[in-house]
């Protein structure tokens, strides 16, 4: 991005990653605030259910999930400022490391939702568990999407032909990861915590 | 020559919009007949309904052609992305362009299946109902594929003039996340994620539309942007 202003470079504001990214993650906000909007609506109508049925959630596992998705998030950001500071091999460690958290976190969906099957709660139960899926099911899918995306990451940082282009295509991921940290976030708090 | 056909098919985007959207409103479909009424209610709406429903779904069926030409117009200016040798993002989304044709063509022949002897039993008029909206919206494979195609393409434009503005490649790959909850429709009769729910019609509904309306302005530009920069192209 070129800019005329006549700021010196420590002053001007720096958006990471490009612009383009960041309509996208705007995008995807709106569309999660607009799902969180109906649960809550939902719920609103249900009170007791809703309060009653969270309480099969497994709250470690969703505590587990958070702290591998926030530690994710911070080994991205430390693999940034590496990569920005020509550690090379310190971001790839570290994209390394988030990649490995991120497996986690899916791993640990697996076993939670498989919990939930046996219990005999399905998405059909009611309408939590129909929120329930849904909601972490559609994070999955970002997930997975995201794990992607660090892997290309990862791949991109090698010595020869990485520039500046190639940090800010570090930074645009990176975005896209936190994103997927943030909205998880909100959806934890929305459907183990909210009482 | 080359710009005049581009131009003709960039305008079946507002070809495709206008009748199809035109045939919605005649069959009274915008909201969609709710997958949660009995069979009887759902006959009942044939039944009473009959003319301007086929009428109209006679009109989203005529519409479902120009998905392909728009596709095709896509195509040329992905082309000037990718190059002759190796489009294959550009293959892509005319592939599964076009595929979305089958998508209005198919649901428009089981409604009409069900217009068409409103006196049958209701349980068969209802399922080829059934049949019909599922065929419409649980079908995002084709969709999201058309939409990352284009997206990815935009997204790999290195030149220093890209043919498409970069934030378009992102705002496909948006649209084709809003696409993927259609599938959901298979679980639910009510509620957010049925059939007739925020996030399976009046979403992707919205969504889809105003993507062809914006992808037909964006494309004229592009089209004419080459005009000016290729005027061989242009004579």
């Amino acid at each position: 991005m070129s800019s005329t202003s006549a700021l010196p470079d420590s002053v001007k504001p720096h958006l990471p990653g490009e612009t383009g990214v960041w309509m996208f993650i705007i995008g995807d906000i709106l569309v999660f605030s607009l799902l969180f909007s109906v649960f809550v609506y939902d719920r609103s109508q249900e009170v007791a259910l809703f309060v009653e049925q969270q309480q099969l959630l497994n709250q470690t596992l969703g505590l587990l999930n958070t702290v591998l998705l926030l530690t994710s998030s911070w080994l991205v950001a430390l693999a940034v400022h590496g990569a920005r500071a020509g550690q090379l091999a310190r971001a790839r460690g570290c994209f390394v490391l988030a990649i490995l958290c991120g497996i986690g976190f899916v791993v640990i969906k697996y076993f939670e939702w498989g919990e939930k099957f046996a219990a005999g709660l399905t998405i059909e139960t009611n309408n939590f568990f129909m929120y329930y899926y849904l909601m972490t099911g559609i994070h999955l899918l970002h997930m997975v999407i995201g794990i992607g995306v660090l892997v290309f990451l990862w791949q991109s940082v090698r010595g020869a032909e990485f520039d500046a282009q190639g940090v800010g295509v570090l930074e645009s991921g990176a975005c896209f990861w936190h994103l997927v940290d943030i909205l998880w976030i909100a959806l934890f708090a929305l459907l183990y915590l909210m009482r | 020559m080359n710009i005049r056909n581009q131009l003709i098919c960039a305008w079946s985007a507002i070809g495709f919009a206008a009748i199809c959207l035109a045939g919605f409103l005649f069959a009274d479909f915008i909201p969609p007949i709710s997958p949660n009424l009995s069979a009887e209610e759902v006959a009942t709406i044939y039944r009473e309904n009959t003319l301007p429903m086929r009428f109209g779904i006679l009109l989203i069926m005529s519409s479902a052609g120009f998905i392909c030409s728009f596709a095709a117009a896509l195509s040329m200016q992905m082309k000037r992305i990718e190059g002759d040798l190796v489009p294959v993002f550009t293959y892509t989304q005319l592939g599964a362009g076009c595929v979305t044709t089958l998508v209005f063509v198919f649901a428009s022949v089981f409604w009409t299946g069900a217009a068409f002897r409103p006196d049958h039993d209701p349980e068969l008029t209802r399922m080829l109902n059934d049949i019909g909206w599922i065929t419409l919206l649980m079908t995002f494979a084709p969709f999201i594929i058309q939409n990352i195609a284009l997206g990815l393409c935009i997204l790999s434009d290195k030149q220093a003039e890209p043919i498409f503005p970069r934030w378009v490649g992102y705002y496909n790959l948006w649209v084709a996340v809003l696409f993927v909850p259609g599938g959901l429709l298979t679980f639910f009769k009510t509620g957010p994620f049925a059939w007739d729910g925020l996030f399976v019609w009046w979403v992707p509904f919205l969504v889809f539309f105003t993507w062809y309306i914006a992808m037909f302005y964006i494309l004229l530009g592009t089209i004419k942007r080459q005009a000016q920069s290729e005027p061989a192209v242009a004579a």
